[in-house]
Formats: C-alpha cells, structure tokens, sequence
C-alpha cells in the first residue's frame, strides 16, 4: 500500500472513494485528489510517452508548470493530470503524440 | 544526425515539452545559433506548454560555456503572455463581464 | 474589465502577507493564485518555523495559511480568486489577464505586487526525464499534501535546505532514503538538518553527482560519481545505487516572466538563483507600477518571504496615498528583521546578492 497513514504529524484527509479507468482498467481513487496522485498511488509510474522521441514520462513538477504529465482524460487531450482533480468515472488514457481534439 | 552513434548527449534532455536533447542544443551551437532566441525559433525548444521553465537556464549554461561568457551575458529571450497555459475556447469566450 | 488599486500575483507566503498590509491600509485588494488554496509552499513544510514570532517562530509553516486567510477574509475591501492564472502583464496599460480554465478576466490594476515565487532548478544528465527522477517539490506535494508514497527508495540530489528537509520528510513518512548526493565539497544547508539524517543513518556524500538514470520505462537505480573541484566527474569513480526515486532538490531560481513582461530592470545574480528584477529598498521595481516580494526576487525562505511581502504591501498601499498606520516604523522593524535572518554564513551570500539587485542609494 503506497498510501500513507500513521504520519507523525499529518492527517490526511479521507475523501470519497471513486472509480476511474486507466487505458480501460478501473483504478479506485480519492474524490478530488490530483488524478496523478491517484495513478500514483495506484502504481502507475509512466503517464504518457513523449511525442518526437518516444521516451517514457510520469509525474515531475507537481505544480501544473512542466509539460511531463499531460494526459487524455474523458477525450480532451493535454491534460494536466498532476493538478486536475480526480472525479467519479472519468476516463483516462495514455496520449499519443501531442493528441487529438474531439471534433463536437 | 544520421548515421552519427548516439552519444550520453543524446539521452539527456533538455527541452522536455519538444524532446530537445543536449546533443541537438551542442549541434545548434555548433552550427552558429548563438542565441537563446535563436535555438528557440530553430528547434522550438522553450516553446512548447512549459515555455522554457526547465530548458532556457540549461541553454543559457550551455551557451556561456560554449561561447566562453558569463551567464549574465546570454541575452534572455522575450517573454510574452500568456506565460501558463489557457485553453483556447476561454479566450474565444471572451472576458466574463463583457 | 475589474480594476482594483492593487493586485497581489502569488498566495503563498509572500503574498498573503503583502495581502495583508494592503488590506489594513483600505486599498482595494485582488489576490490572485493559480492554486486551488492559498499557501504557495506552506502547504508542504510540516517543520515548526525559526526566527521572531512577528514571523511564526514555533508554527509550523502548513498552519500559517489559516491564520492569515482568517484576516483577510474579514476584509471587505480584499478580493480572493484562487484557480486563477495570472497569465499576462501589460505594461502600458496596467492589465492583468486572468484566467480560471472557464472565464477569461482582465483586471486592471494601479500597482502590482509580484510573488510568483520560485521555480525548482533542473539538472542535466542521462534519461533526467525517466519517471521516478522528480522534482523535491512534486515529492513533498505527494506526500505531505496527497499523502502518497513516492516510491520505496528515494536517492537524494542536493544538501541545501530543500534536500535536507524533504530527505527527512521521506524518512517520516517510513521512505528509505539510500543516500544523499552533494556536488559542492560540503553541505549547503543547515547542519541541523544534516544532523537528522545522520542520525537516521542516511549517507550523505559531498563531491558527488548523479550521472545517469537506469530504468527502461522506469528508475529501477542511479549511477552516482565522484566529481573534481570543477565538477568533472571522476573516472572509475561511478557506482549503481538502487532506488526507484531519484529526487533533485538543486536549488530554485525566481519565477519572473511576469517582471520581463513588465519591462523591468533585470539582473543575473547567482547568490538569489538567477535574474531577478532590480528593486528599491521597498522592493519596488523599475516599472514604477510593479513591486516585487518574496522568492520571485531571491531565493530566500519562507519567513523572509512574509517580511518582504508586508513591506512591499506597506510602500505599494503607502505609494497610492492610502494611509498605514505607523508605516515608518514597521517598515524599519520589517527591515532590522531581515537583517537579523539574514546573518550567519548563508545570510551573508544572499546579502552580497542584495545589494547587487538594490537600486543606488537604496531608492529610486
């Protein structure tokens, strides 16, 4: 379990729980959280793949200021995972590239 | 590059928003670019959603060393906003109040 | 378009405190932080503050948020806007483009104060962008805000306080940290701290860097290496350290785009961790109109970061002729406070960085 309890001087706090999918597995979460922290906590480490080389990248800055974490949640690509909050059956998926925009 | 062997330079990245390695910013250099602006508008490092947060003070390093000249001799590039990120269909709107 | 006399660009701690002093002088106040809350970095230190209780000695920083936000709220004439990106400064005009990912908001503002605080230094070397090589502020954000593990074996990069404090955040939090990599000779931070972690059995090794990640998609280890007095590694010197997180806390650098946007004056001075805006005693900037506080114009801490912010909240409000009760000689005791944090060996550096980002004669 990667989720901490028993800190010496911080409670966290316990919000609802909720389900979201990864690449169409369903990942338990804490409602509001970022969806990173909630990936993380949940083991994924690799949250997209850049887009001229390839390489692997995940969570880096935090802070919604790097361009490390951008993600496809419900369809709506470069998504800042590591500040947006984490809602009840959202969708989220692996980019490819730099993403698609949903043509309404 | 092609046909060049891959180097430690080219796993070291130094603009991560457009995977721009240190081997490519060493190339530009080489080449002539001798300005942050320069190697901006050449390889785009520096403008991707970040706009050169983590990239503009590696260049910077990169360019005194290369050009032998302090730091505060590498002229900065231009800064315009927006400086974070906005969707596109928030500027469409238009401002709240209008 | 919303105008307001002053706008305050940043909540954490230098910013709330500006906040603060411009509120109690009756000037109308925006308050502006891309955050979901106020706090800026607060939010992350658990530590109980040093210094003069006019700064919170004894509190710990993540309780000094509440305090302040429960002043501010009581304060009619203070607007708060938190989600909120201060994205552009226009100089000519005095405009501030805002924007919360749904409204687009111009706000224009008879004087700015900037305190955007600081962004983390990066560090070049192979696979830097493997996951698993964070930033210490995104790890201290996952722990101590989201309460998530970073991973089970962190190596540290860095010994100035940052490195030292989140190492032994890390070690709270039941994380092993295998060892701390210093480049420098010594320890930049204070030995205090070091000494925590000796104590927990940490190796800390000065004269060392990291050189490379290994990991395919993620940091499975990191080769660490000796380094000369010039920084150049060592040959043979280089050894594989397993972890899974490799965290670089290699200082910080001022966040000042919106200073460049303004137009002001600035300079590099590598003692406050890169180009800072020039500034006046009372930390106004060239731009007459903009005023600059806390880390955005040096890399301090946080209790010099509440210090600069009421001062430049006093002189921006002081400024716009409204009135600051015993204004003289707040500003002379905010003054004698910085100097005091400002001693001993680190004070010194940031002092000599000062005074080479203080206008002439202290005033403009």
């Amino acid at each position: 379990m990667v989720r901490l309890k028993n800190h010496p001087i911080l409670d966290f706090p316990t919000g609802r729980e909720v389900v979201f999918t990864f690449n169409g597995k369903d990942i338990k979460g804490i409602e509001g959280e970022p969806i990173a922290a909630a990936l993380h906590a949940a083991g994924v480490r690799v949250l997209r793949h850049s887009p001229t080389l390839g390489r692997a990248r995940g969570f880096f800055c935090a802070i919604g200021t790097c361009s490390s974490c951008l993600m496809t949640v419900d369809g709506v690509p470069n998504v800042r995972v590591c500040t947006e909050p984490l809602k009840q059956g959202m969708i989220v998926e692996t980019q490819k590239g730099h993403g698609h925009l949903p043509i309404e | 590059m092609a046909g060049r062997e891959k180097t430690a330079d080219d796993n070291i990245v130094i603009c991560r928003c457009e995977d721009i390695t240190l081997q490519e910013i060493r190339d530009l250099i080489a080449q002539g670019y001798h300005t942050i602006d320069e190697i901006k508008r050449v390889s785009r490092a520096g403008m991707g959603p970040c706009q050169g947060r983590t990239c503009r003070q590696l260049i910077a390093r990169e360019l005194a060393a290369a050009l032998g000249a302090p730091i505060e001799q590498v002229e900065m590039p231009t800064f315009r906003p927006p400086s974070r990120p906005v969707l596109l269909s928030t500027i469409a709107r238009g401002e709240a109040d209008e | 378009m919303r105008e307001t006399d002053i706008a305050v660009i940043g909540a954490g701690p230098a910013g709330l405190a500006a906040a603060l002093a411009c509120g109690e002088s009756g000037a109308t106040t925006l308050l502006v932080d891309f955050m979901d809350a106020p706090g800026g970095q607060l939010i992350k230190q658990t530590h109980k503050f040093f210094g003069s209780e006019r700064q919170f000695a004894g509190t710990r920083g993540i309780q000094i948020p509440d305090i302040i936000m429960d002043q501010l709220s009581k304060m009619p004439n203070v607007a708060l806007m938190w989600g909120t990106n201060a994205s552009g400064y226009y100089a000519d005009s005095g405009v501030l483009t805002l924007e919360d990912g749904a409204r687009f908001i111009k706000a224009k503002a008879k004087r700015v104060i900037i305190a955007t605080g600081a962004a983390e230094k990066p560090l070049a070397f192979e696979n830097n962008d493997l996951p698993g090589v964070y930033g210490a502020g995104a790890v201290q954000t996952l722990m101590n805000v989201h309460g998530v593990k970073p991973g089970d074996r962190v190596l540290m990069v860095g010994s100035g306080n940052i490195g030292l404090i989140v190492s032994y955040q890390l070690i709270q939090a039941h994380v092993e940290v295998v060892a701390l990599v210093e480049a420098a000779g010594r320890i930049g931070g204070y030995l205090v701290h070091a000494a925590k972690l000796r104590r927990a059995g940490v190796p800390i090794l000065t004269s060392h860097t990291v050189v490379r990640a290994l990991g395919e998609e993620t940091v499975r280890a990191a080769v660490v290496a000796e380094v000369d007095q010039s920084w150049q590694v060592k040959p043979g010197s280089e050894r594989e350290v397993a972890c899974d997180v490799i965290c670089l806390a290699v200082g910080l650098t001022p966040l000042v785009d919106m200073m460049w946007q303004a137009g002001c004056e600035m300079k590099y001075v590598p003692a406050l961790g890169g180009h800072v805006p020039v500034r006046d005693e009372n930390m106004r900037a060239s731009n007459p109109a903009v005023y600059v506080a806390g880390d955005a114009g040096g890399v301090e801490e946080a209790s010099s970061a509440m210090i600069s912010g009421e001062i430049a909240g006093i002189s921006a409000a002081r400024s716009l002729g409204f009135e600051v009760k015993e204004a003289d000689a707040r500003l002379a005791q905010l003054k004698a406070d910085l100097a005091a944090i400002r001693s001993g060996p680190t004070g010194e550096k940031i002092c000599a960085g000062i005074k080479c980002a203080t206008v002439c004669g202290g005033e403009w």
